[in-house]
């Protein structure tokens, strides 16, 4: 494939990402999970799958549909699973969570809901996997970036293995030791996997591409984004060779967390690194919101690593607000930034692509309103530090308070997303010419693809 | 018969100057995507052309949008489209941002 083309799902499940962002910091604005509740408790689990899986899994697996077969140059082998696999996505992640509230006692509801929602996670996120894995080897040698989602892929694979495995555990469905002890031990692992290897790694290894696109700066593959890979690579390594540590109960898990741990910022410390010589080397003069709403999501990111190596934080009552800067101001933060850029550029494609060369039509910078948006990104990401402060200090109504802010200012970034796909910002003169057909809010338009 | 082919290449540049590279915004001919213009006996049109990123979403509409506009040149019957990434285009063949 010398072109590529476009995810017909990818927006579905983006508009399912957003949905489950705004279900997720509506319940901690409620008091539903941590800090109200215990950070192992069932109510917990709720929110941080939610999140995890609802907001950041879908989205990332939305965006790699999309930009896969842009990392490799070729067509997406077996598009066409994407939706029943978002559908598995949805319902498996919804049994879960009614799982984690049964666990709770809130309700009364089987247990057994949460390893078939595991098992619908996984036959969902195997889909995705199957999809990219067989794309990504049609392609080989792999150029870097490519070889980042490679690695995130397999990150995907351990923790969706892992859930199963505690799912099954505390449904009591087994009577084994093994699954206990990696309950017991093992969710830290869990979330690395999952947070590091899965979610981080890819977005890191997708936006070397996209920060390269974005900014007109030379496509390198400089030494140190090299190194980055291996250190992120050997990071997720030892991440995974903890996990017969705690099955077969050795001792050595933390140390072994530590190296990781260690390797874990070398890798962050070089790839900002990288980021600032993108920056330095960028052809285009004006930068666009997208980039600069990024550069905080790399400063939460060097900063929660940065203070994660430290054990005695690591481990201590300051790890929520850590785990919190990551997850919203690293992890969410740049979701936000990339998609405020990447539904504006999806749009423009569905919308004026097909009507290119016959008559005018707008600038994919002419769908969005910049200086709305970069006030909701600003308020964004000043709550989610304050948030952070909250959960140091211990502070439950503050941190709420802090949540409402949040909500307001992501409900205000997803605003600009809705005006982008209803075209708000574009001249009238230009808006709708002939022969285009205005997009749907989130479904493809079933005559537009074949 | 020379002359005749340089002024329809001539042509043929102008026409592509009214197709916008979405991203960036300038023509595609300013943006230095289109390599090459040549044109055969019988109103035959050869572009080479690439875009900024290889397995860029938008590459079949910009091939398509470049077809179409060349097609609508008086003088030209048929217009051929190649797309290429040799070499691989950056941003120093811009004329401007």
């Amino acid at each position: 494939m010398q072109g590529g083309t476009l995810s017909r799902w990818t927006m579905s499940y983006f508009a399912a990402a957003c949905l489950m962002f705004v279900l997720g910091q509506g319940m901690m604005l409620a008091g539903y999970g941590h800090p109200a509740a215990a950070a192992s408790a069932p109510e917990t689990l709720v929110l941080v799958h939610v999140i995890a899986i609802g907001w950041l899994s879908l989205l990332m697996a939305g965006a790699l549909l999309q930009f896969v077969p842009v990392l490799v140059a070729r067509s997406l082998v077996g598009g066409q699973l994407a939706a029943p696999a978002l559908v598995l996505l949805l319902v498996g992640l919804l049994c879960l969570v009614a799982g984690f509230v049964a666990l709770s006692g809130a309700l009364d509801l089987p247990l057994g809901l949460l390893p078939f929602g595991a098992a619908l996670l996984v036959l969902g996120f195997g889909l995705i996997a199957a999809v990219l894995t067989v794309t990504l080897i049609a392609a080989r040698p792999l150029p870097l970036p490519a070889s980042f989602v490679a690695v995130g892929l397999v990150s995907l694979l351990g923790t969706i293995l892992l859930g199963a495995v505690f799912s099954f555990a505390l449904s009591g469905l087994t009577g084994d030791t093994w699954p206990l002890r990696l309950v017991t031990g093992g969710v830290p692992l869990h979330a690395m996997l999952g947070l590091g290897g899965w979610l981080s790694l890819t977005a890191v290894g997708v936006s070397y591409r996209l920060l390269a696109m974005f900014l007109l700066a030379p496509e390198v593959e400089r030494p140190t984004s090299r190194a980055v890979w291996w250190a992120g690579t050997l990071a997720i390594g030892l991440v995974a060779g903890c996990v017969p540590l705690v099955v077969f109960a050795f001792p050595g898990t933390e140390m072994l967390v530590s190296v990781a741990m260690a390797f874990t910022l070398v890798a962050v410390l070089l790839y900002g690194g990288d980021v600032v010589k993108l920056y330095r080397t960028r052809k285009r003069k004006q930068p666009e919101l997208n980039i600069h709403a990024s550069f905080a999501a790399f400063a939460a990111l060097t900063f929660s690593v940065l203070f994660f190596n430290l054990p005695e934080l690591r481990a201590g009552e300051a790890a929520p607000a850590l785990v919190y800067l990551f997850v919203f101001g690293w992890l969410s933060g740049l979701g936000l930034a990339q998609l405020y850029k990447i539904i504006a550029f999806l749009t423009w494609l569905e919308t004026y692509g097909p009507i290119l060369g016959r008559v005018p039509v707008p600038r994919v910078q002419d769908l969005v309103d910049e200086r709305q948006a970069r006030l909701w990104f600003w308020l964004y990401y000043g709550s989610v530090a304050a948030a952070g402060l909250a959960l140091l200090t211990g502070v439950g109504l503050f941190f709420r308070a802090c949540v409402f802010l949040q909500l307001v200012a992501t409900l205000g970034v997803m605003r600009e997303f809705v005006r982008a796909r209803r075209l708000s910002s574009v001249p009238a003169a230009l808006r709708v010419p002939p022969g285009v057909i205005r997009p749907n809010l989130f479904l493809p338009v079933f005559t537009l693809w074949r | 018969m020379d002359e005749e082919k340089e002024a329809l290449k001539a042509t043929i540049r102008d026409a592509l100057r009214m197709i916008v590279d979405p991203e960036i915004g300038g023509s595609l001919v300013d943006l230095g995507l289109i390599y090459d213009i040549a044109v055969e006996e019988g109103g035959i049109a050869r572009i080479t052309m690439t875009t900024t990123t290889r397995g860029c979403p938008a590459s079949s509409f910009l091939t398509e949008a470049v077809e179409h506009c060349v097609s609508a040149v008086a003088g030209i019957e048929h217009a051929h489209v190649r797309l290429t990434y040799e070499p691989p285009w950056t941003p120093q063949m811009m004329v401007e941002t």
